[in-house]
């Protein structure tokens, strides 16, 4: 039997959010034998908050995912309710997708999704500790009573690590409303030497749409033609899923999108991803608002000194705002459907940890929600997470062989911050069982490689959030090329398809000799290239050009137009390569680098980078300190 | 072979006068560099040739010796370029400037001895005497920065940062906030913003020259007609200074340098040939240097016999186009002769004053006039004043090259995150004075000026 000490599971994961889904299907998809523990097979990849997926910098993160063979861009295409492009007035390379999900369709075919990957258990059971055997891990006790081994096991607890929720002074263990907190896994990670500290998120209040009066606020429908996330035209299907309906190409578009469903009944014949989208609706705090928040702050639970974890900046609570922002008139509030089937609206921008009975009082201030009936109050969760400079850039832990962490448990906040992580950690998983080195994605090529190395060089304070700007490389890393830049990791792994990867490799290729050509043909004035870069068009390109599948044609004539900037921070990347491969020893004594500066050696040693690169990185580590590292290294190493 | 791509280049001798100077470039750019001054010539290893250095502008700023060593055979394992000059530190200086212009870059400290290291062009057991030359390099370096850091320089270059990071999250909050309630995006508060960064980065460079100055000494050119008691101004000048004068050969022995202070000035004062009269026409060699020693002066002492006055249109043509000169002082020599008259219908618009070199009469109030004019024709810095190094000045016109490229696209409207990566690229010049920034600081910005979050 699988599972026994014996004959242990290849890698098991406990949480099945959504760093658990991607971890687990990655494990399973690259022949490990995988089980999947979560404590409510019911939540699986639950969308705790807000239901929209994507985004800035996160939209850019689901589609690399779906470049590396992940779910969460598919899953998302084929549940999603509306679509909208973000930064339209921006460049391409910081726009991004953004979708509004069916929370429940979500879940529901991710679950479908797991059930029938081969190799794949999915288990339900509380993970109540872990096993370990002389720095390695083993397995996992549960509160049934069976103990599960493994090889590896990463762990994604999200906000379920003793977690408590609290709204005004009133707490619940938990860690989501209606949910279990994990009570002693904690103490398991402290006893193997992982240090724990505390973070703090919260979630608004969820109405009943019957009660809402939508006709004061405004309607935010979504975009008529939109963008999905995953990559069709390496899946033999047109880009443009959506003019389609009436070609032949609709019966391999609903046999590949809902592949899952295929021969249970549950066949959504006539709907396509992008079809049939739902409107958000957009009204204002008023000055009532402000009143009732400034009068009750004191029995705010962070304002009240309840809450001892650091919240995240970007995602303040509307108490917050008003104290921060004393000088704004109102703030803005987004209502957003939770599904197709039912009449729940989650009211975004109305984050609290305030008292039921004020919470009541906020809702009825807001224009359109005077006589707002409210369906879940809002909350506070504090939880536990691992300081990530405690995890390689791989997301094993320093401390225990074998074990992996992803997502919250990292200090991050976002299901597709989670999701990219749980991804790379079931790869690496995977590679630890087979006894092959590391996956580690640089900063260069994906948002995902910036995400852990931020978090393992550096750590976080507050829940860890993507943002463009944190990309040194940004013009490089446009969604639209996420495929180009990651296809060939997915395809080494055995991520993705023969055919798929066939058509990756070949729109790569096509890309690259395009880009080329355009500096060769001949167009008004000069040359293609210098013609696209005075703001023209590629007209003049043939009609070879003009049949390459949209994602390609916009792909080349990006690189063509922003040749210049490419080239300049591909430059500096090819700067940096030599350093991001000098690996620092382990265990390595900046005590015994003469000239080290100690400020510098201080922040080294809290820091354990482990490469030079990531030294560089820590702030105030100067060129100097790097090369009197180098030359360290280089010394020891010769 | 280990290399970041980088052609660093430095000074191989001390700065200063000397008979040569010695310039020296490790990286890929060397063999271009070797063959664009090599012209028609094959540029053949450790084979050294001789040839006219001319800046990238087509100026020719000296002859010179150039000697190319291939990767395989040179100290650092890359290809290098060892360019040998006269050892005038301004034609050193010159030459530097115009390679930097080339696309090189300035050495850090012990950087060539380190790429010799970790190309192993040394043995293991070099490697703890290399570590303690870099180490002891560096601290000096880091010392040294890090007083500055402290002080002024730091000061200053800490409000450009502030400035700087501004911008920078006023631009990347409409680029990762498009759904937030931002009040409308304007770009004239970040270009005015952007300007004025500018502005103050050039008058900090502008002290860099300065700091050379201070170190090396203002050059001051003693000119005059034969006779006119140059030698004689020179030895009143000196004359109680002379703890500080060291009387080193010019490079090419046609003048003589003295150094020695002025009020709190160091004087680099340098004593040329006569300029004779002959219809305005050169007539010699030693009287193109000395008119090339006048180009190049922060100071030229012009120095008349006020007892033998010569009518205006009389006045040699090479020392009638000094008069629109800046820094120029006309001395009236021999004021204690009988017949010493009033000079003051020569060169008008400049400062005149009367001296008797022989007795010392009004050699004090030259001094004055010499520290005055030093103070007026260069920027001087005041006691608080600020004073960047030539690597500060450097990172800061690096960051000025790439806030014009911003600038540029902001006025134009081009999509905003290439503007950002222009900016980013100032913030990474920036870097190299004051370290690595965290982004954090930038994000922080954005959190506390703008109401994010949903």
């Amino acid at each position: 039997m699988i599972g026994t000490e014996l004959e242990p599971y290849d890698v098991i994961v406990c949480g099945a959010g959504h760093a658990g889904c991607e971890a687990a299907l990655a494990a399973a998809r690259m022949g490990m034998r995988t089980m999947l523990i979560t404590g409510n097979i019911d939540t699986i990849a639950k969308m705790s908050c807000n239901p929209s997926i994507g985004g800035q910098a996160k939209g850019h993160i689901v589609r690399e995912i779906d470049a590396l063979g992940g779910e969460m861009a598919i899953n998302t295409d084929t549940t999603a309710i509306q679509f909208r492009m973000l930064n339209e007035s921006k460049g391409p390379a910081v726009q991004a997708p953004r979708a509004q999900c069916d929370k429940k369709a979500y879940q529901f075919r991710m679950k479908h999704v797991l059930e029938l990957q081969p190799n794949m258990h999915l288990f339900q059971a509380i993970v109540s500790k872990l096993h370990y055997s002389a720095g390695k891990v083993k397995g996992v006790g549960t509160t049934i009573g069976a103990d599960i081994y493994a090889k590896t096991v990463i762990v994604t607890t999200g906000t379920f690590l003793r977690g408590l929720m609290h709204i005004g002074r009133n707490k619940t263990e938990g860690g989501r409303s209606g949910d279990f907190s994990a009570l002693t896994l904690s103490g398991s990670l402290k006893e193997a030497g992982i240090e724990l500290e505390r973070l703090k998120t919260g979630t608004p209040a969820r109405v009943i749409g019957s009660s809402v009066n939508f006709s004061v606020m405004e309607e935010q429908p979504g975009d008529e033609r939109p963008l999905l996330f995953a990559f069709y035209d390496t899946r033999g299907l047109p880009d443009d899923l959506f003019h389609v309906e009436q070609s032949p190409s609709l019966d391999l578009a609903e046999r590949l999108l809902f592949h899952v469903e295929q021969g249970r009944g549950m066949r959504k014949a006539g709907w396509l991803p992008g079809s049939e989208q739902l409107s958000c609706w957009m009204t204002y705090t008023g000055d009532e608002t402000r009143r009732v928040i400034m009068e009750n702050l004191q029995s705010s639970a962070l304002y009240g000194g309840e809450i001892s974890g650091v919240g995240p900046r970007y995602c303040p609570s509307i108490e917050d705002k008003m104290v921060r922002f004393a000088n704004h008139e109102r703030h803005r509030l987004f209502l957003e459907p939770e599904g197709r089937n039912t009449d729940e609206w989650y009211i975004n921008g109305l984050s609290t940890s305030m008292p039921f009975d004020v919470q009541q009082k906020i809702l009825h201030s807001v224009p359109g929600l005077e006589n707002a009936v409210m369906m879940r109050p809002a909350y506070a969760v504090e939880y536990d997470f691992a300081q990530p400079t405690q995890i390689h850039a791989w997301l094993e832990t320093r401390a225990v062989e074998g074990l992996f962490f992803a997502g919250q448990i990292n200090g991050t906040s976002g299901y597709e911050e989670a999701a990219g992580q749980g991804l790379v950690a079931g790869v690496n998983a995977a590679l630890k069982v087979r006894g092959e080195p590391p996956f580690i994605l640089g900063r260069h090529e994906s948002y995902i490689g910036v995400l852990i190395d931020d978090l393992v060089t550096k750590g976080t304070f507050e829940p860890y959030r993507m943002f463009t700007s944190r990309a040194e490389h940004r013009l490089l890393l446009n969604h639209n090329s996420a495929e180009l830049r990651l296809g060939e990791h997915a395809i080494r792994f055995g991520l993705m398809d023969e055919g798929r990867a066939k058509l990756v490799k070949e729109k790569i290729a096509k890309v690259r000799n395009w880009t080329e050509r355009f500096e060769q043909i001949p167009a008004p004035g000069g040359r293609l290239g210098d013609y696209i870069r005075r703001g023209g068009d590629a007209s003049p390109a043939s009609a070879d050009f003009h049949a390459l599948s949209a994602s390609t044609r916009d792909e080349i004539i990006y690189r063509v137009r922003y040749k210049g900037y490419l080239d300049r921070e591909l430059k500096q990347v090819e700067k940096l390569s030599h350093i991001e491969k000098i690996a620092i020893p382990q265990g390595f004594d900046y005590g015994k680098v003469r000239g080290l500066r100690n400020e510098s050696r201080q922040k080294l040693e809290k820091h354990r980078p482990e490469t030079l690169a990531q030294a560089s990185r820590i702030s105030g580590v100067s060129p100097a300190d790097i090369s009197l590292l180098m030359v360290s290294f280089v010394s020891r190493n010769a | 072979m280990y290399s970041d791509g980088d052609t660093i280049v430095a000074a191989a001798t001390p700065a200063g006068e000397s008979a040569l100077a010695i310039v020296r470039l490790s990286g890929p750019l060397c063999t271009g560099i070797s063959e664009e001054f090599a012209g028609d010539r094959p540029v053949l290893p450790r084979k050294a040739f001789y040839g006219a250095y001319k800046a990238a502008d087509g100026v020719l700023l000296d002859r010179c010796v150039f000697i190319p060593y291939p990767a395989a055979s040179s100290y650092t394992g890359e290809d290098m370029l060892e360019i040998s000059c006269h050892g005038n530190p301004l034609i050193v200086r010159q030459i530097v400037d115009d390679l930097l212009r080339r696309g090189c870059r300035p050495a850090e400290p012990g950087e060539f001895t380190r790429r010799a290291f970790l190309n192993g062009k040394m043995d293991l057991t070099q490697a703890e005497a290399v570590q303690d030359i870099i180490s002891a390099r560096c601290e000096a370096a880091l010392e040294a920065a890090r007083r500055q850091l402290d002080g002024s320089v730091g000061t200053a270059v800490n409000a450009l940062l502030d400035k700087l990071l501004h911008v920078v999250a006023y631009t990347e909050a409409y680029i990762d906030f498009p759904e937030d309630d931002l009040p409308p995006e304007s770009s004239e508060g970040p270009i005015a913003e952007l300007v004025a960064l500018q502005k103050a980065a050039k008058l900090l460079i502008a002290t860099a020259p300065y700091s050379a100055m201070l170190r090396d000494g203002a050059k001051t050119v003693i000119a005059g007609l034969p006779n006119a008691g140059k030698s004689s101004l020179l030895n009143a000048l000196v004359g109680e200074d002379r703890a500080i004068v060291s009387a080193e050969p010019g490079t090419t022995r046609d003048y003589i340098e003295e150094r020695l202070l002025v009020g709190r000035h160091l004087l680099r004062v340098v004593d040329t040939a006569g300029l004779r009269i002959g219809a305005g026409e050169v007539e010699n060699k030693g009287i193109e240097k000395s008119l090339n020693q006048i180009e190049h002066a922060d100071i030229v002492i012009l120095v008349l016999d006020s007892t033998t006055p010569l009518p205006y249109r009389e006045v040699p043509e090479q020392v009638q186009k000094l008069s629109n000169r800046a820094g120029l002082i006309v001395v009236e020599n021999k004021c204690d002769l009988p017949d010493s008259v009033k000079l003051s219908d020569i060169m008008p618009d400049a400062k005149h004053v009367r001296i008797s070199a022989l007795n010392g009469d009004g050699v004090e109030e030259l001094r004055g006039v010499i520290a005055q004019t030093i103070e007026s024709s260069c920027r001087v810095p005041g006691q608080d004043d600020v004073l960047v190094s030539a690597r500060h000045a450097e990172a800061l016109r690096s960051m000025s090259d790439n806030i014009a490229l911003a600038l540029e696209k902001m006025r134009s409207h081009e999509p905003a995150e290439l503007a950002a990566s222009d900016l980013r690229a100032a913030l990474s010049a920036l870097e190299q004075i004051v370290g690595r920034v965290d982004h954090e600081r930038v994000l922080d910005l954005v959190f506390s000026s703008f109401c994010i979050g949903k």
